[in-house]
């Protein structure tokens, strides 16, 4: 029985995560390099427990409890006692496998090692670690208190029992886990490039403009956001990225090929709504 | 008011979804074009063959003045028009089943097109109940196009054993926050309709990345969800 979750990283995806695990009764370690990277994750949670008291969504008390529950620390001592690590440190396959490895001398071999990556290979986080059965991917959606979905990734080498064990801690989270096999982008970031690739392409052949094609596609079709609102939503740039590497890691399959509007825009620094010029100007 | 009439042929699941909701208008809709007929619809997207000979027996029955609304998601208005002696008349829409749940019809006029028939296709939209979008005549248009390839793209995951079909509609639901997931939609629309896209698409633009999910082609598609 999972009771102490260690989450390693303590930024947009770590502190969110630590967030609906304390709310969900867990035990919460939360580690990351510096005090203040920590504090800010901390804060954040602070902020958004309270918001959910005014908002009458949790009492006062249990916004309370839930942050008694989060202990923090720069060091990875306090993690033994941890039954289930979560990693949400940056995006870089090196760093990831030596946090794993540091950790697999420290904990107890039961231990299920879960990375939030959205583009690493989950088998290539695992290759280094002796528990190679136990290491799973639990990509959760951003921001993760208000997201329900989680993709529970399965490596080459993830045992079904791991797989098991995190579908059901997704569940216990108020998650909804969907389970899926180690392949570029999952499910998600892979079956949505079509929404993004189509929408550009048929920009730049001139079928209809930026406002039309939003237009259509949320009168016609039923969907709540258009491509290029969703694009300047997301940032530019990370659509960008995300549609890079799923078109590398499938050794440039021509269904996942960039489009140059996009890696204009990046050149140009219209990125979105982040920089206030993308598609649209706000 | 006297009850217009409108000939409506072609895809059976389209032509039923259009009657019902042309019917529900007031519109007296037939199978067969007719001296009282004022406007018609041709709505076939999966046979090329039968799309074609549709089209020659309106446009040989039908006044030169009525217009006639294709649906051009499998095959352009451009090549549509070569077909026929009087293509001035011929607008294209955008048809696929499922999509009259929507508030919006796309049309695309050809170079041909005439301005009287734009805008009956704007009038027949209205009284619908629908707003329009005129786009540039191109395979799949708009909709069908990204549509047709997100559920082109679940066909291949899917294929692949990358999720099951639930699953994956979880996913898009959830993770994007998309209307329906892209499998139960794609069996809603017809596996055949959106084969007819995806295979267009990639007899139009020549390009690999609209080739088709081998399961988009197979039947044992209905056994793997
Ligand atoms: N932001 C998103 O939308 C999103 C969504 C799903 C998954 N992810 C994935 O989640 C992970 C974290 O993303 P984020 O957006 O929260 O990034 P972030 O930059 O907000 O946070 C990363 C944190 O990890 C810390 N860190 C770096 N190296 C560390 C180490 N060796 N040990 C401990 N902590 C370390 C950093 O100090 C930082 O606080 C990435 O793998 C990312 O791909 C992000």
């Amino acid at each position: 029985m999972i009771s102490t979750i260690g989450i390693i990283g303590s930024g947009t995806m770590g502190s969110g995560i630590a967030e609906v695990a304390a709310l969900a009764g867990f035990n919460v370690v939360m580690n990351d390099l510096s005090r203040k990277a920590l504090d800010s994750g901390l804060n954040r949670i602070k902020q958004n427990l309270n918001r959910s008291v005014e908002k009458d969504r949790i009492t006062a008390v249990v916004a309370t409890e839930s942050l008694a529950r989060i202990r923090t620390s720069e060091e990875f001592s306090p993690l033994e006692t941890a039954d289930f690590v979560i990693e949400a440190a940056i995006e870089d396959l090196n760093i990831k496998r030596d946090i794993f490895q540091k950790l697999d001398a420290m904990l107890n071999p039961e231990a299920i090692f879960a990375t939030n990556t959205s583009s690493l290979s989950i088998t290539s986080i695992a290759a280094t670690v002796k528990r190679t059965g136990n290491v799973v991917g639990m990509h959760f959606f951003n921001p993760p208190p208000l997201m329900k979905l989680v993709e529970v990734v399965k490596g080459k080498q993830t045992s079904d029992e791991t797989a098991a064990v995190t579908v059901e801690l997704a569940r216990r989270m108020g998650k909804a886990p969907v389970i899926c096999k180690d392949t570029p982008g999952f499910i998600v970031n892979r079956v949505a490039r079509p929404f993004y690739g189509e929408a550009l392409r048929l920009l730049g052949e001139g079928v209809a403009t930026v406002e039309e094609i939003d237009r259509i596609v949320k009168l016609e079709g039923g969907f709540k956001m258009g491509p290029f609102e969703l694009m300047d939503l997301i940032g530019i740039d990370v659509n960008y990225a995300v549609t890079k590497s799923v078109y590398e890691q499938f050794f440039h399959e021509p269904r996942f090929r960039p489009h140059p509007i996009q890696r204009q825009m990046v050149e140009a620094g219209t990125l979105g709504r982040k920089t206030k010029k993308g598609f649209y100007q706000y | 008011m006297a009850l217009k009439t409108i000939c409506i042929v072609g895809d059976e699941a389209l032509v039923k979804e259009y009657i019902a909701l042309a019917s529900s208008k007031r519109y007296k809709c037939t199978s067969t074009p007719s001296k009282t007929t004022t406007l018609a619809l041709e709505l076939t997207n999966i046979s090329i063959e039968v799309k074609q000979k549709n089209l020659r027996r309106l446009d040989k029955s039908l006044k030169k003045s009525i217009p006639i609304l294709s649906s051009s998601v499998t095959v352009t208005v451009a090549e549509q028009n070569t077909w026929i002696k009087h293509p001035e008349r011929l607008i294209g829409l955008g048809a696929l089943p499922t999509l009259l749940q929507g508030s919006l019809l796309e049309f695309a006029p050809s170079s041909l097109t005439t301005d009287a028939v734009k805008a009956a296709a704007q009038v027949f939209a209205r009284s619908l109940g629908k707003e329009t979008s005129l786009v540039q005549d191109s395979a799949g248009l708009v909709l069908p196009r990204i549509l047709c390839s997100l559920i082109n793209e679940a066909c291949f995951a899917l294929g692949e054993g990358i999720a099951d079909g639930t699953d994956i509609d979880t996913a898009m639901k959830l993770g994007t926050n998309y209307p329906d997931g892209p499998v139960h939609w794609g069996m809603q629309i017809g596996l055949e309709q959106v084969h007819a896209v995806v295979a267009a698409l990639h007899r139009h633009f020549g390009d690999d990345r609209y080739r088709a999910a081998p399961l988009l082609r197979s039947a044992s598609f209905q056994d793997m969800i």
